[in-house]
This record gives structure tokens, C-alpha cells and sequence, in this order.
């Protein structure tokens, strides 16, 4: 016994009677948005003009971004090398020139280049691309038997997870709305952005754009894998249909994307206030202390941060990664802008030419890779608890994205020994 | 003061709406229990003034999501005075089903058109007195991103205020008479009396875990009452 199609079926049995005697509907042809769909849409075209155009937005955020950036890194410079010169307490000169303007102030490099990405996809949201965007990349997930439904409300918030998680609220199901949260942190958010410019821009000049956009896409579908995982393993639960709302093509509107744009710097300013600040000063301390060992940070090799790096180099030492990596990856639980400020402290003023020596193009990928997915970082912890109710889920959360970052970090370094 | 609560699919203007009623008389907090952001204003028309409350755009009441459990247990608990219904004109159908559903929870409801421009661009040619009639409830068209029909929507809130009714809409007979046979048995045995029975026996019908946990019935009483 079951009523639910009856009743369903009673109710627009009377929509369709009342609409009918109240609302007539000219037949119109085809309008322009409908036009576009069938383009964005199509069975073979969608994935390769998805492709195109997220490509096109870090393509753009980088290059626009580039100038805005060494301005901004040059000014933190000449900003630390007047901090260490004219104040006298050599401790407070090493404070401000090396914690505030050499750490935080090289997270701030990469402020230009986040705008920009919020800009564009300010612009494709705007224009009513990016829900099209997820039901392709759904219907391409679903045919190679991957879920990727689970994400469909994430493509709209690659800002940040955390009101990325909380947007799951609107899916049906407890399953689906658990796998969803699961599965959220692999969506590659802004913060993580700093590092793929950072070594996109050291080790493949030229092709930025490709590698960046190659981390969101290895997000989704990592996240795609994880959902197909997690639902085979834990719900062995049908996948319940669902329904999804175009809406239709606009123009975007300059004043609406550049104040969502501004409300997110306005978050990222306010977070590089707070937490970020807070996070480079325990970093700094960490990298400069003991004070006469390090002499003053010149001998990073004897710090703080150096005897906790060595602790955890001997994990990551097969990946091709040495102490300083993990240091900054460490960092990054704090907050994922950290790993570029934790460069910045620990190649003190030459990160490029630090970065070049420490790394080569395949542990660079592995890097980007691993700081994609290896932790969720404290706030989305916050949220994955108060969502998924029970430590126990955050826990399985922390710890997969521990073994899969392991994983593909590695398969990563063997391919390009391989080759 | 009286209650008032907007209700609506997501994307309508529901919140436009909300903007429109209350201005910068808002506040935001959280539902009770859950992360769901929840708005709530003031609105003033003429004499009175009402709390205005935006629940969660949803498609239906089934409260299988965090969502239409909110909006659901808001209204069948709260009874706010008025419902204003936001219905997307432009897609007429969809959103009725809302309303329906609406009236079964016996909501002294309100319909507010919006985006009858858009409606009107896509080919559709609303009667909006038509549609007042066979829904027997009011319609006030609006466009509420250029603040048109939002006085109108004030005063109809206003009026619904002072004649609250009930109303409701048959659905074809053979469901009709299945309905009234579970309605009789809730009323007779006097199972959840808070609850609009009506309301209470399409949801058995649809078989509600929720309301089958909160009667403690189960598909198989529900069976026998029927055959």
C-alpha cells in the first residue's frame, strides 16, 4: 500500500485544471538561453567547453593578477627590509619584518590572483553557467558509475567549504546529505589557490592555467571516487533521483558580481586579520626560536620549527618532500593559506629560488596535490562536526584524506619517475 | 504581535520579498537545533505591525531535508496568522504544488505573483482573477525587484489577517473518499488534535515516517482502516 503517487498525482491532476482555466501560454519560440543550452549541454561539447572556460578563469586570474601581485610582494619588501634595519630590538625587527610583512605579507601576494577567481566565477555564476557546469560534470561521473551527484551544490562554492557544507542542507536524504558533507573538503576552496600559483608559477611557466585548473578537476573527481566509496561501504543505499533547476542565461551584472566578489575579499581580509595573522606569528616564533641557536633565524636548520619538521620528514621523505614542506603543510591545518606564508618564513625573502631548490616539476605536483586533500583545515573541522553530528564521521573525514593525499602524492612522484 | 510567514520554492524572490515587507527592520539567528539560517522582520501596514518570518524555499512538505522539516514544523506548530505564498509565475505549475500542500496544513494563505514579467516574457498570460477563483484564495501580482505590487501584497496580508478562513481544495473523488475515511478515524479516536486532520491523514496516506512515529501508527493500521 502505498498513496504517494495517488496523492501526487490528484494534486497536479487539480494544478492542471486550474491552470488551465486561468493561464494561457503563447507559443513562443525558442529563446536565446535555450539556444545556449543546447551547446553547453551537449553530449560531447559540455565537457570540453567546461574545461575551456574554468581554464580560462585561472588563465585569467592569473595573468591579470601577476602585476597586482609582484607590486604587492615588492612592497612587503622594501616594508621588511626597512623593519629590520630601523628598529633596534633585534627580536621585534625579526617580528615585523620576517613574521608580519615576510609571512603574512606573502600570503597577501596572492590576494590579487583570488579576487580574480572570484570575479570570474562570479561572472559564470552570474550568468546562470555554473549549475550547468555541475550537471555535466554530474552526467559524465554517472556514466563512468561514479556518483557525482554529491557535489553538484559544491561546484557553486569553490570559495571556501565551510558554507559550501552547510549549503548541503538543501539535499534530500540524510545519506546523500552525509556523503555530500564526506566528500566536501575535496573541493579545492581559495585558500589552497595561493599554492598552486606559487608552484604553477616556479616550475610551469606558461601553462598556469592547465596545471591550476587540473587540481579543481583531480578535486572533483577524487570527491566523485569518495562518494561511490562511501555509499557502497556505509549506506548500501539506492541513489534517490532528483531534480535540478536551470535557471535561465542572463547577462551577468558588473555591480552584482563585483560586490559578491568584494564580500568574499572583505571575508579573506578579515580572516587574514585574525586567524592568518595569529597563525604567522606561531609560525615565526616557531622558525626564529630559540633565539641564539637560530641566530635570529638565519639558522632555520636549528629551530623549533626544524625539530618538528624532522619528525615528520621521515613520512613524506618518500614523496620527495623534505622537512620544510612538511613544516608548512602542518601549518595549514590552521589554515590552508598558511603553507605559502610558512614558505615565505622559511626561505625568508628568496621563496622562489628556495622553492626551485627544494622541489622539481613532479614533487611540485605532488605538493599541490597533497595540499588539495590532505586535511581539512580547523574551520571546516568546526563545521564537519556540527553537521555530521558525531566525531566519529570527522574522524573517518581527517583520516581518508590523509591516506588518499598519501596515495596520490605517490602515485604522482611514480609516474614521474616512470617517465 | 501577529505572525506572518513567507513560504515559497528557492529561486521565486522570496527574499526580495522579505526585503520589500520589512526593510531594515530584520534579524538573523538560527532555527532551533540546526545550522538553517532564520530570518525574521517587521512589517507595518496601516495600524498593525507583524512579524514577518522567511522559511526555507522548498518544493514540497514531505520533511525528508533539514529544510521542509523547518518549514513544515513552523507552520503546523507556530499557526502563523497569515502564509504568503511566493509563487513564480513564470512557472506556474511547480510552485502550485506548494500551495496545495499549504492548504492541506490549512494556512490561511496568501499568493504572492511575482516575476509576472518574466511570466510574461516567456509567453504566459496569467487571469490573475481566474486564478483567485478557483483557488478561492488572493493573488497579488508583483515584480518584486522593482518594488512593484508590494503594497498591495501589505494590504491583502492585512486584510487576510481580520478574516482568517479556511479554506480547502477537493481533489478527484476516489482519493477524496479514501482521505475521509483515514480523517474520520483520526478525528473519532482523537489522534493528534494539534494537528489539521486532513493534513494528517494524506500524510499516512503518502506514509510519513515522521507522522507515523508521532501517531504510532503504522502502513498496517492504515491498511485495515481503509479496505
Amino acid at each position: 500500500m502505498d498513496f504517494l503517487d495517488e496523492i501526487v498525482g490528484a494534486r497536479y491532476e487539480l494544478i492542471d485544471k486550474i491552470v488551465s482555466k486561468s493561464v494561457e501560454k503563447k507559443l513562443k519560440q525558442k529563446t536565446v538561453s535555450d539556444l545556449i543550452d543546447t551547446v553547453v549541454l551537449d553530449k560531447y561539447l559540455g565537457i570540453p567547453i567546461f574545461l575551456t572556460l574554468m581554464w580560462a578563469v585561472f588563465r585569467f586570474a592569473f595573468d591579470v593578477s601577476q602585476c597586482f601581485s609582484d607590486a604587492i610582494a615588492s612592497l612587503f619588501s622594501i616594508a621588511s627590509n626597512w623593519a629590520k634595519l630601523n628598529i633596534p630590538c633585534k627580536v621585534l625587527a625579526s617580528l615585523v619584518g620576517d613574521g608580519v610583512f615576510g609571512g603574512l605579507g606573502f600570503i597577501l601576494v596572492y590576494l590579487p590572483p583570488i579576487i580574480f577567481v572570484f570575479v570570474a566565477l562570479g561572472i559564470l555564476e552570474d550568468t546562470g553557467y555554473l549549475p550547468r557546469a555541475a550537471f555535466v560534470m554530474d552526467r559524465a561521473m554517472t556514466k563512468i558509475g561514479l556518483h557525482g551527484k554529491s557535489f553538484i551544490p559544491m561546484l557553486l562554492g569553490f570559495g571556501c567549504n565551510v558554507p559550501a557544507i552547510l549549503a548541503t542542507r538543501t539535499i534530500k536524504g540524510d545519506v546523500d546529505r552525509k556523503i555530500s558533507i564526506i566528500i566536501n573538503p575535496l573541493m579545492s576552496c581559495s585558500a589552497r589557490l595561493p599554492v598552486y600559483v606559487l608552484f604553477a608559477g616556479v616550475f610551469f611557466a606558461g601553462y598556469e592555467g592547465a596545471v591550476i585548473v587540473s587540481m579543481y578537476i583531480l578535486g572533483i573527481v577524487l570527491a566523485a571516487i569518495m562518494a561511490t566509496i562511501v555509499r557502497r561501504a556505509f549506506f548500501s543505499e539506492e541513489l534517490s533521483p532528483f531534480l535540478m533547476e536551470m535557471p535561465d542565461f542572463s547577462m551577468p551584472s558588473m555591480r552584482s558580481v563585483l560586490s559578491g566578489a568584494w564580500l568574499r575579499t572583505q571575508i579573506f581580509l578579515k580572516k587574514a586579520a585574525t586567524i592568518l595573522f595569529a597563525g604567522a606569528m606561531v609560525m615565526w616564533y616557531l622558525t626564529h626560536f630559540p633565539w641564539s641557536a637560530t641566530a635570529g633565524g638565519k639558522l632555520i636548520g636549528n629551530s623549533y620549527a626544524a625539530l618538528i619538521g624532522h619528525v615528520v620528514e621521515p613520512l613524506i621523505r618518500p614523496l620527495g618532500l623534505n622537512w620544510k614542506a612538511g613544516v608548512a603543510l602542518l601549518s595549514g591545518f590552521m589554515a590552508k593559506e598558511l603553507v605559502v606564508g610558512t614558505f615565505g618564513l622559511l626561505y625568508s625573502g628568496n621563496v622562489c629560488a628556495g622553492i626551485r631548490h627544494d622541489f622539481n616539476p613532479v614533487t611540485a605536483l605532488a605538493m599541490m596535490a597533497i595540499t588539495l586533500i590532505y586535511l581539512p583545515c580547523l574551520g571546516t573541522v568546526g563545521v564537519l562536526k556540527s553537521e555530521l553530528g558525531e566525531w566519529k564521521w570527522v574522524g573517518f573525514v581527517v583520516l581518508y584524506e590523509l591516506v588518499l593525499a598519501y596515495v596520490v602524492a605517490g602515485l604522482i612522484v611514480c609516474f614521474g619517475r616512470v617517465m | 504581535m501577529r505572525k506572518v510567514a513567507l513560504a515559497g520554492n528557492p529561486n521565486v524572490g522570496k527574499s526580495v520579498i522579505f526585503n520589500a515587507l520589512t526593510g531594515a527592520k530584520q534579524k538573523v539567528g538560527n532555527w532551533p537545533g540546526v545550522t538553517v539560517e532564520k530570518k525574521e522582520g517587521v512589517c507595518r501596514y496601516m495600524d498593525v505591525e507583524f512579524q514577518v518570518v522567511d522559511l526555507p524555499g522548498i518544493y514540497s512538505f514531505t520533511a525528508s531535508t533539514i529544510d521542509e522539516k523547518i518549514a513544515r514544523d513552523y507552520i503546523i506548530n507556530e499557526k502563523p496568522d497569515v502564509v504568503v505564498n511566493v509563487v513564480d509565475a513564470s512557472n506556474i505549475e511547480r510552485n502550485l504544488y506548494l500551495t496545495l500542500q499549504l492548504l492541506e496544513m490549512e494556512a490561511n494563505v496568501v499568493i504572492c505573483l511575482n516575476k509576472m514579467d518574466l511570466a510574461e516574457t516567456k509567453g504566459y498570460k496569467i487571469n490573475v482573477k481566474n486564478l483567485s477563483k478557483e483557488l478561492k484564495l488572493p493573488i497579488v501580482p508583483t515584480i518584486a525587484i522593482k518594488n512593484i505590487g508590494i503594497d498591495e501584497l501589505k494590504r491583502a496580508v492585512y486584510f487576510a489577517m481580520k478574516s482568517k478562513s479556511k479554506i480547502y481544495l477537493k481533489y478527484n473523488d476516489k482519493i477524496e473518499k479514501i482521505i475521509y475515511t483515514i480523517q474520520e478515524k483520526i478525528i473519532k479516536q482523537n489522534i493528534l488534535p494539534d494537528y489539521p486532520s486532513r493534513f494528517v491523514a494524506i500524510k499516512l496516506l503518502e506514509g510519513d515516517e515522521e507522522i507515523f512515529k508521532l501517531t504510532n501508527l503504522s502502513r498496517e493500521v492504515i491498511e485495515r482502516w481503509i479496505s
